[in-house]
């Protein structure tokens, strides 16, 4: 199941167990966290210690949303760690994509969302009256799960988010634009036609120009919402790649549902299920020493 | 075979072309009947016999250019475009020196009557003391003073950290200011100062000179013109046909030989070749798509309504697509999808099944009657009130626009909680209170006591009656709903993931529509305009109510200001067939231009249909792939 690659990222944990059979041992396992919350008690995650060494960027506090009257994220509180990469993991439909969009306040953009409890970007709070929301978007690079390049140039997609900030100075948007797509290691095969629609592009090459696209203002954290999902093996091997050395620079969130890739690419892992918090610690410990026993159950694919 | 300019085609030959002149006759003088002069090194003929015509006897002296059928075809080419081109310098003469010339004293008599009417508008004039008005000034200027410096201590904090109050009141501040200051501008001591007595007699004075100036200018100008006229005149040719009658200049008098200028276009027709022939067609369609019209409308060209049809359709497509795009982004983007909307759509689709005929009442009545009567001259006297109501009608409308802020400030909920019971109430209330000012400055500027009409010096009608403006006006909303739904359409293809891309990079929501969505949406407004242009240029039934004419003395354009004379009449295609077909004296006669002007018609509006495709698909191309 594991891809063989060449450049593997240092940290690659290996699985324990390889399950191919359905099991039916769900059944028997005593699943403290999952079971709580089957039964509408409250349930406290497995926070691992690892954390609490490291700098925070995004601090979230009971945080809570609701798609009209349904519930969708339940009183989640963490800290995502400055200049790391952290994965959300877990079925679908546990809510970790909704977090990652509640981040930069995309959810607004949908009737009916309502949120309560604190969410904190750099100890400034993301859900108060007196925030202005594109500003709070600006701070914040986004990637989506199926590539979206706007119907125009190559460097006209890399340089949007500047030119809406009233940036017109030719030079700049220049030089940001090379050194973006030299950092999403697309400059070589698209220096010479930069004037093209970026709609000519493959797949792969269209969601590292999003990936360019997310980093040309410098934001504070990266989002990512499975952006390898739409794309074949190799491509993905390439976006992995370039998570990896983007990571140098900037803190990366990123939501997957393919636990593989959240092994290899990540520092810190979250396990949510059913829009609550369940395991969160550093990846190697999660994949290799999980504390509860339905996050060893999902990392070695027994549900979901 | 030959084509006059009047009267149709005559079939025979020539046999000499030559000049009269008439002469009183001296009955003591005997003269030489035959005698040949020196014409350009050439010797030619001259012929003179007495002519009666009552009991009036002249001499007439004709100078023969060109005698005998072969010398006569020769010189014909060369003399007829000389005549052409006199006739031409004619026509210029008419039209621009002449036509500038009566321009001007229109004008004279314009502002002559201007003056009077100021005048005789002397004695209702009541104006305000000038302490009171200063006051009022100063009051405007105090307002705007406090909105800047409100503006400039709120202008160092981010948008959602100003109070409320101060941002209140720099709004009402400005509000008080414009309110104040328009009562200061309508009631300024200059500018509106009473015509005296003696201003009058001054400007009587000036005008009778102007006048007399300008007519002895007219009257060299038409001296002129008579002078070339009657030269022109002179040069007659005798076509002979199989009778031996030759063809008359007019049909009153027979003997009278066709002047030069009178002729169209000869053809020697048994004898041209193919090419020839087809010479003669092509310079008959060219005839067609260049020249003015003749014999009401049954003959000549249709090039003034060709340029009507083009200049109305142009004009309706430059109107048509910005009310339709930006209703379509109001109701698609802005406009929370609900009761109203659904409401407003369903609107909008009847409006489409609409009989044009009824724009055409509509534009008649609202339009051309209401609007373009109060343009020229302003309200009626009996809906004019008087000064001192206006102002309380001012004043009220001022506190609604007040109240509608407070209420509007007032009904914003938090961002990011929902909107309570109360919002949506103060909310209803800032909608009301907003119609109410609309609807109170609709009235005041209805029945102001202070505008008299722009044209009011003028007597007779300019933006009253039918013109290029208003029919262009009915025809874009009776295309509207086509645009509106076609980019309503195009809007929403715009896929959902494109705009939240664009939202991502911090984008707002009106960045997002102006450089995403509409972009995207593109082909799908040029497809909208496309089908509006195809459909107006076609619509005569609303036409014939608000613009079109049978015959239009000029074109729209004009080379004075303001070059575009959107209050005159036009000519256009569908009502020129109209009217060739049914209303013209002679029907038969104009049954050949009935077909060739709705082959044109068809043919300029697919050629309108083929650019604009031509345009969606280059901007398809650009674009990468656009749904519409």
């Amino acid at each position: 199941m594991s891809p063989t690659m060449t450049d593997a990222p240092p940290s690659t944990p290996s699985i324990k167990r390889i399950s191919l059979g359905a099991e039916p041992a769900a059944a028997h396992r005593n699943y403290r966290v999952i079971d709580a919350i089957r039964s509408g008690k409250t349930s406290t995650p497995e926070v691992h210690d690892s954390l609490a060494n490291e700098e925070p960027v995004i601090r979230t506090k009971d945080f809570c949303l609701w798609y009209g009257s349904a519930k969708a994220i339940h009183e989640v509180s963490m800290s995502i760690p400055r200049g790391r990469v952290t994965a959300l993991i877990g079925p679908s439909g546990c809510g970790k994509s909704t977090l990652l969009r509640s981040v930069n306040r995309l959810n607004d953009l949908i009737d009916g969302v309502r949120v309560s409890g604190d969410m904190l970007l750099n100890d400034d709070p993301i859900y108060s009256p007196h925030v202005d929301v594109i500003d709070l978007r600006k701070r914040l690079g986004m990637v989506f799960q199926k590539p979206n390049p706007f119907p125009k140039s190559i460097y006209e997609n890399v340089v949007y988010p500047l030119r809406i900030d009233g940036e017109r100075r030719k030079a700049v948007l220049a030089e940001a634009c090379e050194r973006c797509l030299k950092a999403a290691a697309l400059w070589e095969e698209v220096k010479d036609r930069l004037h093209e629609s970026a709609l000519g592009l493959s797949g792969g090459q269209q969601q590292r120009l999003c990936i360019a696209r997310a980093i040309v203002a410098e934001p504070e954290v990266l989002l990512m919402d499975e952006p390898c999902s739409a794309l074949d093996p190799i491509a993905t091997l390439r976006i992995e790649e370039l998570i990896h050395e983007v990571s140098q620079r900037y803190t990366v969130l990123i939501v997957t549902h393919n636990m593989q890739q959240a092994a290899r690419v990540s520092d810190y892992t979250a396990f949510m299920y059913l829009g609550r918090l369940v395991e969160y610690g550093r990846t190697a410990d999660l994949f290799q020493n999980p504390r509860l026993n339905e996050t060893e159950d999902y990392v070695t694919g027994r549900f979901g | 075979m030959l084509e006059r300019t009047g009267w149709g085609i005559w079939l025979g030959t020539p046999r000499a072309i030559y000049t009269v002149a008439l002469s009183p006759l001296d009955e003591s003088k005997p003269f030489e009947p035959e005698s040949t002069i020196d014409l350009d090194g050439r010797p030619a003929r001259v012929v003179r016999d007495i002519v009666e015509s009552g009991d009036v006897r002249q001499l007439r002296t004709r100078t023969y250019l060109s005698e005998g059928e072969a010398e006569t075809w020769k010189a014909f080419p060369s003399l007829h475009a000389e005549a052409l081109a006199r006739r031409a310098e004619i026509r210029t003469l008419e039209k621009h020196d002449i036509g500038a010339i009566n321009d001007q004293i229109a004008h004279a008599q314009i502002a002559l009557r201007a003056v009077e009417i100021a005048h005789a508008r002397n004695a209702t004039l009541r104006r305000l003391s000038l302490p009171l008005w200063a006051l009022i000034a100063a009051g405007a200027a105090a307002c705007a003073a406090i909105a800047v410096v409100i503006g400039r201590r709120l202008s160092d904090l981010p948008p959602t950290r100003r109070g409320f109050r101060p941002v209140l009141g720099r709004r009402v501040a400005v509000v008080l200011a414009m309110g104040l200051g328009l009562a200061a501008w309508l009631e300024r001591p200059w500018g509106n100062a009473p015509v005296s007595d003696a201003q009058l007699a001054a400007a009587r004075e000036a005008n009778e000179r102007t006048l007399a100036e300008l007519n002895t200018q007219y009257e060299t100008t038409l001296a002129r013109k008579n002078e070339l006229a009657r030269h022109d005149e002179s040069f007659r040719v005798e076509f002979v046909d199989a009778s031996g009658a030759i063809a008359p200049r007019a049909q009153s008098s027979p003997g009278d030989p066709l002047a030069l200028s009178q002729i169209v276009r000869a053809v020697r027709a048994n004898e041209l070749s193919a090419t020839e022939k087809l010479g003669v067609y092509l310079s008959r369609w060219n005839e067609f798509l260049t020249d003015d019209p003749r014999e009401s409308n049954s003959e000549g060209g249709v090039f003034p309504v060709i340029f009507g049809t083009v200049t109305m359709t142009l004009l309706l497509s430059i109107l048509v697509v910005p009310l339709g795009v930006i209703a379509a982004l109001y109701l698609r983007e802005y406009a929370s999808q609900g009761v109203i909307t659904s409401i407003l759509r369903i609107a909008i689709n009847n409006l489409a099944g609409v009989p044009s005929i009824v724009f055409g009442m509509f534009g008649l009545g609202f339009f051309c009657y209401t609007l373009g009567g109060y343009i020229d001259r302003g309200p009626d006297r009996a809906l004019q009130l008087a000064p001192g109501i206006w102002w309380i009608w001012a004043a009220a409308a001022v506190l609604v626009v007040l109240a509608s802020l407070a209420f509007a400030m007032l009904s914003r909920p938090v961002p990011g909680q929902p909107a309570t019971s109360r919002h949506r109430w103060l909310g209803f209330f800032t909608a009301g209170f907003w119609f109410a000012a609309f609807a109170l400055a609709v009235f005041l500027v209805a029945h102001t006591p202070y505008f008299h009409g722009f044209f009011e010096a003028k007597p007779s009608e300019t933006f009253r009656g039918r013109g290029l403006l208003w029919a262009s006006l009915t025809l874009a909303l009776l295309t509207l709903p086509v645009v509106i739904v076609a980019t309503e359409e195009a809007i929403a293809a715009v896929p959902r993931t494109m705009r939240e891309g664009s939202y991502g990079c911090g984008a707002s929501k009106w960045q997002t529509i102006w450089r995403i969505v509409l972009p995207g949406a593109m082909p799908g407004i040029m497809t909208g305009m496309i089908l509006a242009m195809a459909r107006g240029a076609g619509e005569v039934a609303p036409l014939m109510l608000v613009g079109a004419m049978k015959l239009a003395p000029e074109l729209p354009f004009s080379s004075s200001f303001p070059f575009i004379h959107a209050d005159r009449s036009f000519m256009h295609l569908g009502f020129h067939i109209f009217d060739l077909g049914f209303q013209s004296p002679d029907s038969e006669a104009a049954r050949p231009l009935v077909w060739t002007t709705t082959l044109l018609l068809i043919t300029i509006v697919f050629f309108l249909n083929l650019a604009a495709i031509f345009i969606r698909s280059r901007l398809r191309a650009r674009g990468g792939g656009a749904s519409i």
